[in-house]
């Protein structure tokens, strides 16, 4: 029991270091395969002007052979290059970049996975009713449409035409506000990314979190844990939800592509200044450098994010800590 | 069971619903070209010039009719996203399938590298690969198949276990069937639902990555999509154009991932719960 | 506390019909008692078993009455059923291991119902894990989650979850299926402190075996319907209704000797639905679902006892109207049957026989019940032979009386011989003199048909001769109807004698030795087949054979005959495992191949 207690947590660990590497082998060997001049391939239809000097930093960096250790080893020391489209570190623009995705992303998760998990869950239990019946469909329609049409379709009524929300940005530039003053204005143009991604996150973990309890309502143990004489809201939460509960996490990991190119795009429309933006200005002006680090860091926040998942999943589920 | 299922799929309305909706984009998609005498990489016509009798959604900043340049947009749009998804099934299929019949390290191997491939976020290399090489799309969507490909083959190498171990396939053994007669006899059959399931769920995916990709400016610009066309209309979001430029690639799309979501859930739903699929 | 459930009815409604699962089912759970439910799956016994929890799901509709003492269940909401559950009356689903949650450790599930009325959690878990150990489980097995227990250790589980509030009402739904031999007698022991400490238990199963060791009172249910109730110790052995003895020849015990037999027929359950009549009317009505039963616009509903399809003495009266509980002449039993339960079919007094000075039977009483099969055991001479074929009437004695279907035999004979001829099939000892060899296969088969002129027409006679050929797994071939008996081997000969004696669809089949003549494999064919025509066709079966063993396979009954008296008689199993007789003894002594052996001297020289 015990070795397979280590083994539980320890083929995810080697699936997500194993994936870690490859992701870094192909953004370490890919320019290299470019044909002819890197520099002439890259930057001659760019935006971007270049100096000799940069020229031959820019050379030097993705021409010299001191091969893939030396680059992982580059990775963990920040050390991932030079924007020459913004004149910065890439490690700068990244960090300067992330906590404003953060406070997005995680807002939206939060807020997606607490209200899918509870509606759904309150569905399930009110299965057949007529309102149930209408939240399905409303879901199963929201799940229709992608964040790239529900934000195009918010930005245009709530801040073109209504003016309502900022189409734009993440605060007021230069605004003399004090701190309570500044929240709220975040708060403010936060709303419509939030909104978005909520809208796209949402539906599906309804229905997730809905067919998930439909089909634990039918185990034997929740008839059980009614016949003890337990209250209707402890035999949902405490027997029955906590058991729906477990395909939600299995599948959040697997939408995850899904999250993020939703979250791009979000950014993008918004013209939030975090992650997204950032890789959509860099693909706009063709700044190498920049796409390769943002697409590494951030794909390993991902792995990292997935595996922590995996782990939540074991803890979750005694099933799996102890199967063989 | 599944004759019953297949009588219900018939009258759930999301299915009918979504499917309709996907075969009335698959005739545009289609015979698009033939309802507009305009090819939509002209250039010749008048810039922001509205709709009209001749132009119906009128034309965009490059001096392009916007009713042909969404046809072709769609078309390639759609084939990116059954290029991908057949792509993606078939390599499932056969790794899940390959796994479960051989058993042992094959399977082990396999499946050790599905975790690893599915730990991949693709959406970062394909920008990765976007961003470098420019590729066709095709090359890209191979790619995307050749990423997503894990979800399917764990789904049926989990369903083809069960199948494996039921007692008529045992006997189709025991009557000495090979392996080959078993595969393809009762295994790759009885596996149907699954596959239209990972289709539907595989093609709504590749769908929305395209439109996202373009929009994102990772495809080639030259080439029309839905995805492309949205980012290029709002940045004229100011002047009067949202109705005929902004809307209709919005609704394609919206109407395009709606028809596979629907079918999608629809077929999870009569085929078997419990056959749970990355959407 | 007293449980009184009154005419309760439940239905399953699906789309535009129902499902009826219970039907005004009447049952009292007295304190200090065990009742057992008994009958096949899908009878109902788990629904009673919910209902009386309160845990019908949404679509049943309840009927009736449930109470506990004085309060109607039924007429109690959620929120005021679920402080009685579990304290008043708790129950220990089927399936073991499913109904506990997997991601909670089981002595929580345990405490749980303890500390949800108020008990102080660690108290609770204190508690929980005393009762866990008084069940056989180690501390370290009560702390683990639900997949790591064995299924006798999760099935111990639940019972001290099921006691954890010392429920005055316990109910057990299969407690013992896919259990060891061991905990399932762990758990017969907790039942029996379960009475002792005065508590009602509501055990539903379908192990008779359990249920007649275990249970006070029994009732039998049948597609929802109560059929008998009986005491417990009378399941087995004295069963009174006849799908209560059905049931108990298709139950393996450890006791019974004779094959195991199914119940002739099938069915599924029962819909209520309601549909246009020819007279334009809707029409609401019930029937029973079942493989060969085809629904066909605007007919009535079948009225009449359920059991009667598969019934083997059904007479036309069953059919007609609904038929009520009635208390049997012994006064132990309760049986839903028109027939007063299990109906003679056979009845000698004092019958007698002799030729000239020797006396072949000397007076005899004897009882052959209906469905049964019946041996007659005993060696050469021993009078077997006389009594069968005074049964069959072929042979009328000299003295005493007999009645087939509680009539007068004798006086039937007189009146209407053909008409009693009719009823009665018989095999004979030497099939190949039984048959004319100037006859073809299909002219022998025919023969009954042609006395007894029942067939309205020469296509029907071929259509029956045809049925019953196939019916002994013969063929049917023009060619093979053609063949006379010197064409065909003995096996085949006994078929189609059998084939014969069946092809009037008689009540009672007399067997005399019909395979002694036969080799030992193609015996062994023919007896199969015989035993399975029997429960298909519902005939009552008096089987004459010198050979116990053979006996043992066959009978549910056996009576032994020596020196013209009928020594003994009972049921199957009693007679061998404890044959009061001492000539019985020795049969069965001798049959066992306890012969003493023969002095060793006689094979060294």
């Amino acid at each position: 029991m015990h070795f397979s207690a280590r083994q539980t947590w320890l083929t995810p660990v080697l699936a997500y270091v194993a994936a870690a590497l490859i992701l870094a082998f192909l953004s370490h060997s890919l320019p290299r395969m470019l044909p002819g001049d890197f520099v002439t391939a890259m930057y001659g239809a760019s935006d971007v002007t270049l100096t000799p000097e940069q020229a031959a930093g820019l050379r030097a960096q993705y021409q010299d052979d001191s091969g893939f250790t030396a680059f992982l080893g580059r990775i963990f020391c920040l050390d991932w290059g030079y924007s020459h489209a913004f004149l910065a570190p890439v490690s700068a623009l990244f960090f300067d970049a992330l906590p404003w995705t953060l406070v997005l992303m995680v807002t939206a998760h939060l807020l997606s996975s607490i209200l899918g998990f509870v509606l759904g869950v309150e569905a399930a239990w009110r299965r057949g009713t007529r309102m149930e019946k209408a939240g399905v469909g409303i879901m199963t329609v929201l799940e229709g449409i992608p964040e790239l049409c529900s934000g195009v379709l918010l930005l245009l009524v709530f801040a073109l035409n209504l003016g309502w929300f900022p189409a734009a940005g993440a605060q007021t530039a230069y605004a003399d506000h004090t701190f309570v003053q500044q929240v709220a204005d975040r708060l403010h143009h936060l709303a419509l990314p939030l909104i978005t991604l909520v809208l796209a996150y949402f539906p599906g973990n309804f229905l997730l979190a809905r067919a998930g309890m439909v089909m634990v309502m039918k185990s034997p143990f929740v008839l059980t844990a009614r016949a003890k004489g337990l209250p209707p809201l402890r035999v949902r939460y405490a027997h029955a939800a906590r058991n729906a509960l477990l395909p939600l996490v299995t599948r959040l990991g697997l939408r995850f592509a899904f999250m993020i190119t939703g979250a791009l795009v979000v950014e993008t429309l918004f013209s939030y200044p975090g992650l997204g933006t950032l890789l959509f200005n860099a693909i706009a002006m063709r700044d190498l450098p920049l796409i390769q680090g943002i697409v590494l860091a951030a794909s390993i926040m991902v792995l990292g994010i997935n595996l922590a998942l995996e782990f939540v999943y074991i803890l979750l589920d005694p099933r799996v800590a102890h199967a063989s | 069971m599944h004759l019953d299922a297949g009588h219900r799929i018939w009258t759930d309305p999301w299915f009918l619903t979504g499917a309709s909706l996907l075969g009335l984009l698959f005739c545009l998609a289609v015979f698009g070209p033939v309802l507009t005498p305009w090819d939509p990489y002209d250039t010749s016509f008048i810039p922001l010039d509205p709709p009209s009798a001749r132009h119906w959604l009128g034309i965009n900043d490059g001096g392009m009719d916007i009713f042909a340049e969404l046809m072709s947009g769609l078309r390639n749009t759609l084939v990116f996203g059954l290029t991908a998804a057949f792509a993606g099934l078939v390599l499932g299929s056969v790794t899940g399938l390959f796994a479960a019949w051989k058993g042992g390290w094959v399977d082990q191997i396999l499946m050790r590298l599905a975790d690893i491939v599915l730990a991949i976020p693709s959406v970062m290399i394909l920008i990765l690969l976007a961003a470098f090489f420019q590729p066709q799309p095709w090359v890209l969507a191979l790619t995307l198949a050749a990423l997503t490909w894990p979800t399917t083959a764990r789904g049926i190498r989990a369903q083809a276990m069960t199948l494996k171990n039921r007692l008529h396939i045992q006997a189709a053994r025991h009557m000495g069937g090979s392996s080959r007669y078993i595969i393809f006899r009762h295994l790759m059959p009885e596996l149907f639902p699954l596959y239209l399931i990972n289709f539907a769920a595989k093609l709504r995916m590749a769908v929305f990555m395209e439109a996202s990709l373009a929009f994102l400016g990772l495809f080639d610009p030259s080439l029309k999509s839905l995805g492309l066309m949205i980012s290029y209309a709002l940045k004229y979001y100011y002047m009067d154009i949202w109705v005929h430029w902004l809307m209709p690639p919005v609704l394609l799309l919206s109407f395009l991932i709606m028809g596979t979501t629907f079918v999608t859930i629809s077929l999870e739903r009569v085929f078997d719960p419990r056959l749970k699929t990355a959407l | 506390m007293l449980t009184t459930i009154k005419k309760l009815t439940v239905q399953y409604t699906e789309d535009d019909h129902a499902l009826l699962a219970l039907d005004r089912v009447d049952l009292t759970l007295a304190p200090g008692r065990i009742t057992a439910l008994v009958g096949e799956s899908g009878s109902g016994k788990t629904t009673l078993g919910k209902a009386v929890m309160g845990l019908l799901p949404d679509n049943a509709r309840v009927q009736g009455e449930i109470f506990l003492d004085q309060d109607n269940l039924l007429d109690f909401d959620e929120a005021r059923m679920t402080p009685i559950r579990w304290a008043k009356a708790a129950m220990v689903f089927q399936n073991g291991a499913a109904n506990l949650n997997p991601v909670h450790r089981l002595k929580y599930q345990v405490a749980e119902p303890l500390i949800q009325r108020g008990m102080p959690k660690k108290q609770a878990m204190a508690l929980a894990g005393t009762r866990l150990t008084a069940m056989g489980l180690a501390p370290e097995l009560a702390d683990r989650y639900p997949h790591e227990l064995s299924g006798g250790q999760v099935q111990r589980g639940l019972l001290a979850m099921g006691l954890i509030l010392d429920p005055p009402l316990l109910i057990l739904d299969e407690p013992t299926a896919a259990l060891d031999a061991v905990t399932k007698s762990f758990v017969a022991d907790v039942i029996h402190a379960c009475r002792a400490q005065n508590k009602s238990v509501l055990l539903i199963t379908h192990d008779l075996d359990l249920a007649g060791a275990l249970a006070d009172d029994i009732a039998v249910l049948y597609l929802g319907q109560v059929m008998e109730y009986l005491p417990g110790r009378n399941l087995l052995a004295h069963p009174a209704h006849p799908y209560t003895l059905a049931l108990a020849r298709a139950f393996p015990t450890m006791d019974a000797v004779r094959d195991l037999g199914g119940i002739r027929g099938d069915a599924f359950y029962r819909m209520v639905h309601a549909h246009a009549a020819d007279n334009g009317h809707t029409h609401v009505h019930t029937h029973v679902a079942a493989p060969d039963a085809f629904h066909q616009g605007g007919h009535a509903p079948p009225e009449g006892c359920l059991f009667q399809p598969r019934c083997t003495q059904a007479i036309p009266a069953c059919s007609l109207g609904s038929v009520d509980m009635e208390i049997t002449p012994d006064g132990d039993h309760r049986v839903r049957c028109l027939r007063g339960g299990i109906a003679r079919m056979l009845h000698f007094e004092q019958v007698a026989k002799s030729y000239g000075k020797v006396t072949a039977l000397y007076p005899t009483d004897l009882t052959l019940m209906a469905g049964e099969v019946f041996c007659l055991v005993g060696e050469t001479g021993s009078g077997k032979t006389t009594l069968a074929m005074i049964a069959a009437g072929a042979v009328s004695p000299d003295q005493g009386t007999r009645y087939f279907q509680g009539r007068n035999m004798d006086l039937w004979m007189k009146k209407e011989a053909a008409s009693l001829a009719s009823r009665i099939g018989i095999i004979y000892q030497n099939p190949a003199e039984s048959v004319s060899h100037r006859l073809t296969v299909f002219e022998i088969v025919a023969e009954p048909l042609r006395i007894h002129n029942t067939a309205a027409d020469e296509a029907e006679v071929k259509d029956r001769v045809r049925s019953a050929l196939s019916d002994v797994r013969l063929s049917c071939a023009p060619e093979f109807l053609k063949r006379y008996p010197h064409e065909l081997n003995m096996g085949a000969i006994q078929r189609v004698c059998l084939a014969r004696a069946l092809v009037h669809e008689p009540d009672l089949l007399v067997a005399d030795e019909p395979t002694s003549a036969l080799d030992p494999s193609v015996q062994a064919k023919v007896l199969k087949m015989l035993l399975t025509l029997q429960i298909e066709k519902g005939v009552t079966l008096l089987f004459v054979t010198h050979n116990i063993g053979l006996a043992r396979k066959v009978a549910d009954r056996i009576g032994v005959m020596s020196g013209g008296r009928l020594i003994e008689t009972g049921p199957a199993a009693r007679i061998i495992n404890h044959p009061d007789h001492e000539f019985t003894q020795a049969l069965i002594r001798s049959a066992r191949g306890l012969i003493r052996p023969r002095a060793a001297a006689s094979s060294s020289a």
